[in-house]
Parts: C-alpha cells; sequence; structure tokens
C-alpha cells in the first residue's frame, strides 16, 4: 500500500515533469522446493531463471519497463506446504507464479492460483494432464510426457524393434504413464508390447522383475522405462547381471551424471531430453555463457530450462504490454514458435503444455550422441 | 563373630522421591565393617528404595552418604560397585537368556581389565557347588532356589566389602529359604559386610547384629538385634505375640 | 525351467532380505538397549555414501574407501548418541522417537544445503558389475556381495556377542540394564558400543545401497530406514535373531510377490506385502521372534 502511494505521487511529479513512461514492476512469486525431493530439479531450474531475471533487470526490465521483482520461498517438496506458499504469494501480490517441477503440488498450488485469475507456470512438469487438472491459467514449460513418448517410440520403429517391454512405477505420474505413451505410439506405428513389469520407486530392488525378464520367450526388441535415479541405475545393474543385453530406452529423469558414470552398464543406452547442445547451437552459446559467469559448465539441462523459462516470460509480458495477470495468460497462451535456448517454444493451439523440441541422445563412450532432434508429428502424439 | 567398630557406610537424611512420590523421607543409617544389619518394615516402608539409593538406581539426595571414606552420592551405579559395594536386587534379575557362566563373568567384569575373573569364578563356584552344575544352562531355566544362589554368586563376582541383599528370601520354598539364611551367616563368617532388607522378621533378626525399623519412609526404631526381637512394637507387629 | 526361476527368486529373496536384515539389525541392536527407534539410522547410511563418494573424488583406492566410510559410519553414529540421545537418555518413548527424527531431519537439511540437493555420482568399479553363473542361475556380483556380506556380518555379530565380555553385557543390557551397570559395566560403554555396531551395520548396508545405485543424495536413507522398521516390527523389536528373521521374511514376502503376483494385480505389490506383514502380526502380536525386554535405566 505504502509502495503505491509512493507511486502515485511520483506518478504525479512524473506527469508534471511531462514524461510518458513509469517503471511498474512485474512480481513474479516461486513456489520451489529449495529442499526436499524436487530440490534437485527446482534449483538448476531456479538458477537458470535468476540468470535471464538479472539480465533482464540489468536493461531496465522486459521492454525497458517492466523490472522484475522476485519472491521466493521453500515448499520442502510437500503438496500442502506448495498449496500454502501459493497463497501466500497470491496475498502478496505476484502477479505471475512458478511451481515446482511436478504435477502432484503445481496442482496443489494451481487450485489457488486458477481461483486467483493468476497465471502459474511449473518450472518442469512433464504431465500433460496437469493443466486440464487445474485450468487455462496453468502452463508448464517443459515437453509433455506423450511428446517425449512419441519422439522415443518413432526411434524404436526405425532402429527395426518389433517388441518392446515397458517397465512402469505407479507411484508416480511420469513413471507410469510415459512408457505407457510409448507403447500406445509404438502400438499405433505397428509394434507389439509384449509385457508391463512394475516397481516400486526408490526400492532399488529389480531382482524378481529382471529374472521375469530374463526368462521371457520370445525376447523383446527392446526394454522401455522412465524410472531415474535410484531406481534405473540399480536396474541397469541388475539387468546386465542377470545377462540381459537387450537395448534399453529412457526418458529425461535419466539425463544425470550419475548415468553417465555408470560406465559400461549404460552405453548404447538411448534416452529423450529437452535439450542437445549442437555445435553453433544457442543452447551450445548459453552454456558457454553459464561456463563464463559461473566458472562450472551445466550439469544439466534444467539449467537452460529455467533460462528459458525466463524467456518465456519476457515474451509473453512483452506481447502484453501490461504486468495485469490476465494479459501475461493470454500473453503466454499465444507464444507460437519463440525461439529459446533450448528450441522453438509454441503455447498457441495447445492446453498448457508447449509445443518443444525435444533431443534423443545416445549414451556412447560416456558421452554423448544426438540421434535425433524436433517435434514429433502432432498426429503420432498420444492424447493425454 | 568380628564386629569392628570401623564404620563402612554411614548415610544422613537421606531422601528418595519418584516424581511428586516420597519413598524414602530423611533416613540416618550406620553399617560397621562384620556386621550384617537388616532393614525391617512393612511393604512400601522404603526398604528396597533405600538400597537402589545406595547404589545409585533410585534417585537420591542425601546430607551425606560415605561409604569406606568415598563420597557416594556423586557416583553412578557402576563406579559404586567398582568401589566395593553392590546388590542383589529383588526378584533376583538373573540374565535369564545368558548362561550361568556368562551371569558369574559380566558379575566379574571388574576383574576384567587387570586380575583375573577365572580364578575368582573358580572360588564361587565352591562356596555354590549346585552352579558348577548348570554352568553352562541358561539362567531363565534355573529353579527359583538356584536362581537366588546365582544373583547372590554374581554379586559376590565383584568382590565387594559391602553386599546389599533385598529380599533374598522372597518367593522360595522354607527349606531353601534356610538355606539362603546359612549362606548369609556363612557369609558374614568370611568377613562380609551385609545389609539385608527382609520380610522374614525372624530369621532376620536371628541372624543380624542390628537392624531399623522402617515406616512411611522413616526411621521408627532401630537397634541391636536382640533389643529390636524383645521390643513391643516388633512383638505386636511382626512376631504374633 | 519353472524350478530354475523359483530358484533363482529365492536366491533373489535372500539377497534382497540380507540388506533387510542388516539393516533391521542396525535398528534393534540400538532398541534392544535403550528403547530408541533410531529413524536417523538411515542418515547414518547417507553419511557412509557421502564418504566413500568423496574418498574415491580424493583419489583413494576403492577398498580404501570402503574402510574410511565405514569408519565414518560408526564415527557418526557415536557422535550422533553423544550429541543428541545421551541428553535425552531414560526419557519417555516418544520423546526419544521425536528426537531421532529431529536428527534425521537436520541431517537431511544439511545434506541438501552444504553438499548438493542433488545426487552425486560414486564411481563403483565395474568388478562389482559382473556376473556370477551357478549352473542355471545368475548372480550380479553385487548381490552375490550382499549375500557374503550379511552372512559375514551376522557370524560376526554372534561371535562378538557370545565370546566377548563387551558382547555378554550388550545382550544382558538388552534385558536388564540396570542390573548391568550393578556389574560394574559403564552404562556409557554399552550404549555406545550399540551405537558403533548400530553405525557398522548402517554402513556396510548403505554400502550395499550406494553400489547398486551408483549415487548419494541427501534423501537415500528415508525408504531403507522404513523398511527396516518394518522388518524390526515383523521380528519382535528389540530381538535382535527376529530383526534378522523379520529381514529375510520382508525380502522374501517382496520377492516371491513381485514374481507370482498375476500382472494385473502388481501395482498393488507394496500394499499385498503389507497386508502379509500385518497377518504375521495378527498372530503374533509381539513380532516372530519377541522377547519380553526391561527398558529402563
Amino acid at each position: 500500500m505504502k509502495k503505491n502511494k509512493l507511486l502515485l505521487i511520483s506518478g504525479a511529479f512524473a506527469l508534471l515533469a511531462s514524461v510518458p513512461a513509469m517503471a511498474e514492476d512485474l512480481v513474479i512469486g516461486l513456489a520451489t522446493a529449495q529442499t526436499g525431493g524436487l530440490a534437485p530439479y527446482d534449483q538448476p531450474n531456479l538458477a537458470g531463471l535468476q540468470m535471464k531475471i538479472d539480465e533482464i533487470n540489468a536493461a531496465g526490465g522486459i521492454a525497458g519497463k517492466f523490472p522484475i521483482k522476485t519472491i521466493i520461498k521453500d515448499t520442502r517438496s510437500d503438496s500442502a506446504q506448495t498449496a500454502l506458499v501459493a497463497q501466500e504469494l497470491v496475498d502478496a501480490g505476484a502477479q505471475l507464479i512458478i511451481t515446482p517441477c511436478d504435477a502432484d503440488p503445481s496442482i496443489a498450488a494451481g487450485m489457488i492460483t486458477q481461483g486467483a485469475g493468476i497465471p502459474a507456470i511449473s518450472f518442469c512438469a512433464t504431465t500433460p494432464t496437469l493443466p486440464l487438472a487445474v485450468g487455462d491459467f496453468m502452463f508448464s514449460n517443459y515437453p509433455a510426457d506423450n511428446v517425449q513418448a512419441a519422439m522415443l517410440a518413432a526411434h524404436a520403429i526405425e532402429s527395426g524393434y518389433k517388441t518392446a517391454y515397458i517397465l512402469t512405477s505407479p507411484d508416480s505420474a511420469y513413471t507410469l504413464k510415459l512408457p505407457q505413451y510409448f507403447g500406445e505410439a509404438f502400438t499405433a506405428k505397428g509394434g507389439t508390447v509384449l509385457g508391463e513389469g512394475t516397481f516400486s520407486m526408490g526400492q532399488q530392488d529389480f531382482s524378481a522383475e529382471v529374472t521375469k525378464i530374463a526368462a521371457m520367450d520370445p525376447k523383446p526388441d527392446v526394454i522401455m522405462t522412465s524410472a531415474y535415479e535410484p531406481d534405473f541405475p540399480a536396474f541397469v545393474r541388475q539387468l546386465r547381471g542377470a545377462g540381459v543385453m537387450t537395448p534399453i530406452l529412457g526418458s529425461d529423469g535419466i539425463d544425470s551424471p550419475t548415468t553417465f558414470g555408470l560406465g559400461d552398464l549404460v552405453e548404447g543406452v538411448v534416452f529423450s531430453t529437452a535439450g542437445h547442445a549442437t555445435a553453433g547451437s544457442p543452447l551450445e552459446a548459453f552454456n558457454a555463457k553459464w561456463t563464463e559467469k559461473t566458472g562450472a559448465a551445466p550439469d544439466t539441462i534444467y539449467i537452460a530450462n529455467g533460462y528459458d523459462l525466463g524467456n518465456i516470460i519476457e515474451a509473453a509480458v512483452t506481447a502484453a504490454d501490461s504486468v495485469d495477470p490476465a494479459a501475461i495468460r493470454d500473453g503466454i497462451a499465444n507464444l507460437e514458435n519463440l525461439q529459446g535456448v533450448t528450441g522453438p517454444i509454441t503455447y498457441k493451439g495447445t492446453i498448457g503444455m508447449p509445443l518443444r523440441s525435444v533431443s534423443l541422445v545416445r549414451i556412447k563412450a560416456g558421452d554423448r550422441e544426438l540421434v535425433a532432434q524436433g517435434q514429433p508429428d502432432p498426429a503420432d502424439i498420444p492424447a493425454p | 563373630m568380628t564386629t569392628s567398630d570401623e564404620i563402612l557406610l554411614s548415610i544422613e537424611g537421606l531422601t528418595v522421591s519418584y516424581g511428586a512420590v516420597e519413598a524414602v523421607r530423611g533416613i540416618d543409617l550406620t553399617v560397621k565393617r562384620g556386621e550384617i544389619v537388616t532393614l525391617l518394615g512393612a511393604n512400601g516402608a522404603g526398604k528396597s528404595s533405600t538400597l537402589n539409593a545406595l547404589v545409585g538406581l533410585a534417585p537420591r539426595k542425601a546430607r551425606r552418604m560415605l561409604f569406606d571414606g568415598t563420597d557416594l552420592l556423586a557416583l553412578p551405579p557402576e563406579t559404586i560397585v567398582r568401589r566395593g559395594m553392590t546388590l542383589v536386587p529383588e526378584g533376583r534379575r538373573v540374565f535369564s537368556s545368558l548362561t550361568v557362566d556368562e551371569n558369574l563373568m559380566l558379575g566379574g567384569a571388574k576383574h576384567a581389565a587387570r586380575g583375573n575373573p577365572a580364578a575368582v569364578k573358580t572360588n564361587m563356584l565352591e562356596l555354590f557347588p549346585i552352579l558348577a552344575e548348570r554352568l553352562h544352562q541358561k539362567a531363565g531355566s534355573l529353579s527359583g532356589g538356584e536362581q537366588q544362589m546365582l544373583a547372590i554368586a554374581r554379586a559376590l563376582m565383584s568382590s565387594p566389602d559391602l553386599l546389599l541383599l533385598d529380599e533374598p528370601s522372597l518367593g522360595l520354598a522354607p527349606q531353601v529359604v534356610d538355606r539362603i539364611f546359612d549362606l548369609i551367616g556363612n557369609l558374614r563368617d568370611r568377613g562380609l559386610t551385609i545389609l539385608l532388607v527382609e520380610q522374614n522378621v525372624v530369621q532376620s533378626l536371628e541372624i543380624a547384629d542390628r537392624g531399623y525399623v522402617l515406616a512411611n519412609g522413616r526411621v521408627e526404631l532401630q537397634g541391636s538385634a536382640a533389643d529390636l526381637r524383645a521390643s513391643p512394637e516388633i512383638q505386636d507387629a511382626y512376631l504374633g505375640a | 525351467m519353472s524350478m530354475d526361476i523359483f530358484l533363482q527368486q529365492l536366491l533373489n529373496a535372500l539377497s534382497l532380505g540380507g540388506t533387510y536384515a542388516l539393516l533391521a539389525l542396525g535398528l534393534a541392536v540400538v532398541f534392544s538397549i535403550i528403547g530408541l527407534i533410531n529413524f536417523a539410522h538411515g542418515e547414518l547410511m547417507t553419511v557412509t555414501g557421502y564418504a566413500i563418494c568423496f574418498a574415491l573424488i580424493w583419489g583413494l583406492p576403492f577398498p580404501l574407501a570402503v574402510i574410511a566410510g565405514l569408519v565414518v559410519a560408526i564415527a557418526a553414529a557415536l557422535l550422533m548418541e553423544r550429541i543428541a540421545f545421551r541428553p535425552v537418555r531414560g526419557a519417555s518413548g516418544t520423546t526419544l522417537l521425536l528426537t531421532s527424527f529431529a536428527v534425521s531431519a537436520i541431517l537431511r537439511v544439511l545434506f541438501q544445503n552444504i553438499i548438493s540437493a542433488r545426487p552425486i555420482p560414486v564411481s563403483i568399479p565395474s568388478s562389482m558389475s559382473g556376473v556370477v553363473t551357478i549352473g542355471p542361475l545368475h548372480l550380479g556380483m553385487i548381490q552375490l556381495i550382499s549375500i557374503v556380506v550379511t552372512l559375514v556380518m551376522l557370524l560376526g555379530l554372534n561371535l562378538f556377542l557370545h565370546r566377548t565380555m563387551a558382547g555378554r553385557a550388550m545382550r544382558a543390557a538388552s534385558e536388564d540394564f540396570a542390573v548391568l551397570r550393578l556389574m560394574g559395566i559403564r552404562a556409557n560403554f554399552v550404549v555406545a558400543t550399540a551405537f558403533a555396531i548400530s553405525g557398522l551395520l548402517a554402513g556396510v548396508a548403505g554400502l550395499l545401497w550406494v553400489a547398486q545405485r551408483g549415487s548419494v543424495d541427501p534423501l537415500m536413507g528415508a525408504l531403507p530406514v522404513l523398511k527396516a522398521f518394518i522388518a524390526a516390527i515383523i521380528g519382535g523389536l528389540g530381538s535382535l535373531s527376529g530383526a534378522v528373521a523379520g529381514g529375510f521374511l520382508l525380502g522374501f514376502i517382496e520377492v516371491i510377490l513381485q514374481a507370482y503376483l498375476p500382472d494385473s494385480l502388481l501395482p498393488y505389490r507394496d500394499a499385498f506385502a503389507i497386508l502379509l506383514v500385518i497377518a504375521v502380526l495378527l498372530f503374533r502380536p509381539q513380532g516372530l521372534l519377541a522377547r519380553k525386554t526391561l527398558v529402563k535405566l
């Protein structure tokens, strides 16, 4: 309130001095996990976003007139706490809210922000049903599960795989649905899913499941899973330990230093990810800039992903030419072919989940080898 | 019976409280070297609490608590035991899943660093031949009388100067009770000083040199065993005269 | 063929159950002495993981890094006892439990804020990813190591408990701590020994856990301590042999359900496992090998 009065007074002086424009802050509320299970994803995203925000403010704000103010609060990776934090941010006057890198807390926060008419963007939730569950003020900032699955299925068919085995965990939407989307897309293109195994997240014991896979007759041509740490390394170790050498497809959750530290175990594994720095690409330039600024090369795509969230906000507010929440929402929803550092980003025509470039990467001698990059044919993407 | 005048244990103003409940309310007590002193009194009079307080197992306060010249008040049970005073607790409390041998060896833990627990054990098995027979049985498989023997033998393994015995005859058959009292006399003859808590007033006063009668946490009566036996209070309350 | 598969699954159950047994034993050793369920036991595993990780980064060869990890685990357990649990020793079970939750939560936040919220890779030597083939049976190297290490630890602990004065004192303390002190044995010594053993068990379990996953993260202790808790409850809290039996039974239940539940029910495997645990407790409310324990000082 005090600040508003101050603005009014300075506004009055500004009028007297007949200066046309007046700085107006964009207040972004960040409900992010600084502790708990989501911290590993939220923190690098936040670091990337912070870099973009610093750049924007150094240039006098978005479009030179909307400096960004942030309010950052810890959700402790807890959904109830995320809702509470979202309410606090709304009360504090946030015009845009960023939610954690997972559908569940984002839905919890979305229930608050949707009602308040404030747009919310999840750092990197991949569940395509997230905006459907919340409403038209909810967005995410990552290639959706079904988009990744379509890319992987297309690759499987191109590689000549006829049969597949999928390994899911009912413990999260990501580990359950992504392989199932893969199964749908693979079947639609003429492949056959021979079976679906399950695991409990965090359990690290795949011995019973691996024994079943080893005994399969006929054996599948490929195994697809969205298991990530610590499950994926344990699964691969135990699978190869049982003498099963079937190729493995994974998704972006395994794009981590641990995977690349597994050596021979993961040789040849192909996985989908949100970005791959080819020579001369914007991502390569971003990585160089980041390295120069922090002294260390980015070890995860989530940093660039967070930076791209900054690009999205900048573009949406510029298009809206306003910090009015409803106008920002419309700005995001109408973004088309925005050139981010990870590739082109489009919200127009989607339901809150952006159409973004997906890269398929093969692990070769502990390094990355690009297999494919781009967006799948929209007709091949399984319905959410 | 070689009672000297040397005071081994001297307590002034001992109180024991469990939360708001005062079990012992300021008692004075002395034990001289070579004596058998008995603490008598009804259930809940504060006898067991007194013994537990002496070895540091009950929360205690006192103006003075000296054993053989050492102030006991600041010491934990394990140190008090190592200084030469130990307790055979009520209900025997042998380590029932351990063998007789292991119970005895633990009793002699004090000698483990220097000295020879095995030699002390050999002595003990001469004193308690029944334990030699049962050496490798689980203590829980012994009869009540045998467990009491083991509890006493285990306490003696620490070669104490003063032995506190809490209701050693509780729940035992009459012949066994007699054997326990014979043993207590025998131990005193070997030079051990004993503070005995008993409900068996007749046999206690027969064997003891002196006694204290507690009621509601206070000393109600004290004197030589002979005087106590003759006192009208004891006659009325316990001896049914 | 299906007999081979059954044997293979039994071997799998043995390996998983062994890890659970080590974990449950770590909880039971401390519980049997001071009545504390140490939920920070999982963080001892995490500490071990970080110690191995940093020792490797520092350039120590793997066997030395493992020894460093175990030493750090024991030291951390002793420190935990000295700093957090000794001041509340003898307090009510609830106080002890809450203290252990607090220790666990504080350590997790410290790991996240001081080390990293994200998993740090641990390079496990490739010799630990091999396969051993025994007739028709395949055994991953880490599975084999878990089985062998579990047996060695159980045997070693058994010898320690029965052949040494400190071991006898621990068994006696689990029956009657107060009387043990009347033997002239220092309470602090016995409690510290229990924590040291629990730290060693957590260290070994942590090593096996980290070897499977190839990384350490601040929250990795949460799930194992839960499994350990369930196993210890099945076995009868406070009973060491019960903890071992409970660990193997839990491993067996999980593997057999995973192997033989129909596909449509597989997503509910954990629910079935817990149901079986409840069934065991309905028949034996005190646990498999419960023993009356006196927990007082």
